[in-house]
């Protein structure tokens, strides 16, 4: 990354938390400050956002002036990440319909692929194993009710 | 019972209190939570990435179902066995297991290196065990005596002393004070968002019904500090670690060895104690600043770096202690100054309990069954770590290609079952993903969950201090402990200025 430019993927994101920090303020300024004897609901976010507009600057200021930092992914690293978030959405998505134990014991399958556990036997052992703990430990230990779906 | 009644009607001592929170941390239930808290941080210690925070945060919701001090034993557990737990792999593998062990790898592993890894692990769970006692010791001490000052604390000190602990806690973590700030901010906005209970206002909530109730803290700090550690190791290459083996001949220490070791567990204990007091990464900081101190003490520093039993005795009991001083200022103010002391405080706060001075006249059970559970679990601990350093070792071997898929479904189902809210664990994921960019830009991640934590006690106190002083904010003078906590933060602003402008110019 040269020296100066502006398009470091890291001052992009502070850049973007600067914005989150106008967001902030414009929206604090409309709930109102009240006085300063009779606080209004805006007044404290106004000073939060404060914090993080004055923070981003100085941090876009001297980053400016460094050298780019470290990516956050390379070729492999991007596929994995994207694998693993994929599998928690689908997680989150297929839960309520399929229910917890089936829907584990396929994230779990997934999980191991992703993060490359060798062959089938020991992925779909640690995924059987791992369904049944969570069975056991919220059902029959914490006698916490969650979806059961198709095997409910 | 009354017992725990007023202590000045009822003549009850100190030790009165003590001896039935034995009584009560006696109970299969808390021994049990001792046990198992005590067993998970240890493992937790012992294997590199999932620190003890983490594991914390996961344990919450397992919590609810017990009493508040079973809860807290069971989290103090977990952060206590972390400590003796980060020094095995650092010592056998050169892999700090966390990251108040990373100093321990200086000379642990050249100890072992030398054929002295059983010595070293030796001395370290004594050491450890020494110092967390002498830490319990000045917890039951201290706190009460503090939480009897602090109930002098109005609203402008908890203001001054929270702008106090901000500006700590923006120098000591990250590699800029402003990357600390801006994650201070970004944790003070997010615990702002919801139905504001001061004037029941809601704020940043766009429409959304689930946002009204507010951001859980539990989905929050299993986002930032789970699912994001589970990201970066996922993305890491893995190559296993080789382990040294051991005998349990091996684990006796020589004379020698066990004579150089008194004084640093000693003064790592007393070091360790007052690091704990202040705002930042306690136990990482005492263990830096005991190696520097046992090296400059020493008649061999050439030592140093090679294998001095000192260098691994000292800092190992210096984030022991560093756990029970940490304690206090959540004890007696209820402000945490580090992240897993923040989670504590949050458990605490799902069980409708408020930590702060009136905890001791309110509930002193709950510190007394505390204190005295610690010392049990500090013993436990060391029956754990000595036969068993053999099998800690191996759990070190594990792959996380098998351990990350199942603590990924823990996360996922554990933060569900909390509220059985599929919005909680969106906020997880999400938490993740922006935890896993700060991570790599180091952005230090302890400041935002403090900062989560702490803000709506920080919106109580500003707008407090507004209304007591008429909007005057001059008259803050007035308030003697105010000013010095408002005079520490200034003198520390200035003095790290003054230290950055120098050192630039030396630079130049």
């Amino acid at each position: 990354m040269p020296k100066g430019s502006i398009f470091k993927p890291e001052l992009i994101f502070i850049f973007l938390l600067m914005l989150l920090g106008l967001v902030i303020m414009i929206v604090s300024i409309g709930y109102g400050f009240g006085s300063f004897r009779r606080p209004g609901p805006g007044l404290y976010p106004f000073f939060v956002a404060l914090i993080i507009i004055t923070s981003s600057i100085i941090l876009l200021a001297v980053g400016l002036k460094s050298k780019g930092s470290e990516p956050l992914f390379n070729r492999r690293t991007l596929n994995i990440f994207l694998m693993m978030f994929v599998t928690f959405i689908l997680w989150i998505i297929a839960m309520p319909f399929l229910g917890y134990v089936l829907v584990t014991f396929a994230a779990t399958y997934c999980f191991c692929k992703v993060m490359r556990l060798e062959g089938w036997m020991k992925p779909l052992a640690l995924s059987a194993g791992t369904a049944l703990f969570i069975y056991l430990l919220f059902d029959y230990w914490l006698y916490i009710d969650l979806p059961r779906g198709i095997l409910g | 019972m009354e017992f725990w009644g007023d202590r000045e009607e009822t003549n009850v001592t100190g030790w009165d209190l003590l001896l039935q929170g034995f009584v009560n941390s006696l109970s299969l239930v808390n021994l049990l939570a001792c046990f198992i808290g005590a067993l998970i941080g240890t493992i937790v210690g012992v294997l590199p990435g999932l620190g003890p925070t983490a594991t914390m945060a996961l344990m919450l919701p397992f919590t609810l179902r017990y009493g508040p001090e079973t809860g807290l034993i069971m989290m103090a557990g977990v952060w206590f066995g972390s400590q003796y737990g980060g020094s095995t792999t650092s010592i056998l593998v050169n892999i700090p297991g966390e990251a108040a062990s990373v100093v321990t790898c200086i000379d642990g592993y050249q100890m072992a290196k030398k054929g002295r890894a059983g010595a070293a692990l030796a001395v370290v769970a004594m050491g450890s065990f020494i110092a967390g006692t002498a830490g319990i010791i000045g917890l039951q001490f201290f706190a009460p005596i503090l939480g009897g000052a602090a109930l002098k604390f109005g609203p402008p000190e908890y203001l001054a002393f929270m702008i106090f602990a901000f500006v700590l806690l923006s120098n000591l973590s990250g590699d800029s004070p402003m990357k600390g700030f801006l994650m201070i901010g970004l944790g003070l906005f997010i615990s702002s968002i919801g139905i504001n209970p001061l004037d029941s206002y809601p704020r940043f909530t766009f429409g959304s019904n689930k946002l009204m109730l507010g951001i859980e803290f539990l989905p929050i700090a299993m986002g930032f500090f789970g699912i994001s550690e589970i990201l970066v190791i996922a993305l890491e290459t893995y190559a296993p670690p080789l382990i040294e083996k051991l005998r349990l001949r091996e684990l006796y220490p020589n004379r020698d060895e066990m004579r150089r070791s008194i004084g640093p567990t000693w003064r790592g204990s007393v070091l360790g104690f007052f690091c704990g007091l202040l705002p930042g990464p306690c136990t990482v900081i005492s263990t830096f600043i005991s190696w520097s101190l046992e090296k400059r003490l020493s008649k061999t520093p050439e030592e140093f770096g090679k294998g001095a039993v000192e260098g691994v005795v000292g800092p190992e009991s210096a984030n022991n202690s560093a756990v029970m001083g940490s304690m206090i200022p959540l004890l007696t103010l209820g402000i945490p100054f580090a992240a897993p002391s923040a989670v504590m405080l949050a458990g605490l706060r799902m069980h409708n309990v408020e930590p702060g001075p009136l905890l001791f006249s309110t509930r002193p059970d709950i510190f007394w069954t505390f204190v005295a559970a610690m010392y049990i679990g500090n013993f436990m601990l060391l029956v754990l770590n000595l036969p068993l350093v053999g099998f800690f070792g191996r759990i070190a071997t594990i792959r996380p290609q098998i351990l990350m898929p199942f603590i990924s479904v823990i996360c996922l189902v554990g933060v569900y079952s909390f509220r059985n809210s599929i919005f909680d664990v969106w906020v997880m994921i999400f938490a993740g993903v922006i935890g896993y960019i700060l991570r790599k830009w180091k952005f230090p991640i302890a400041p935002l969950i403090i900062g989560v934590v702490l803000g709506p006690m920080t919106e109580n106190s500003v707008r407090q201090t507004l209304m007591m002083f008429k909007g005057n904010m001059g008259l803050i003078v007035d308030r003697p402990i105010a000013v010095t906590f408002l005079s520490l933060a200034a003198a520390y602003i200035v003095y790290k200025i003054l230290s950055f402008c120098l050192s630039k110019k030396t630079q130049e």
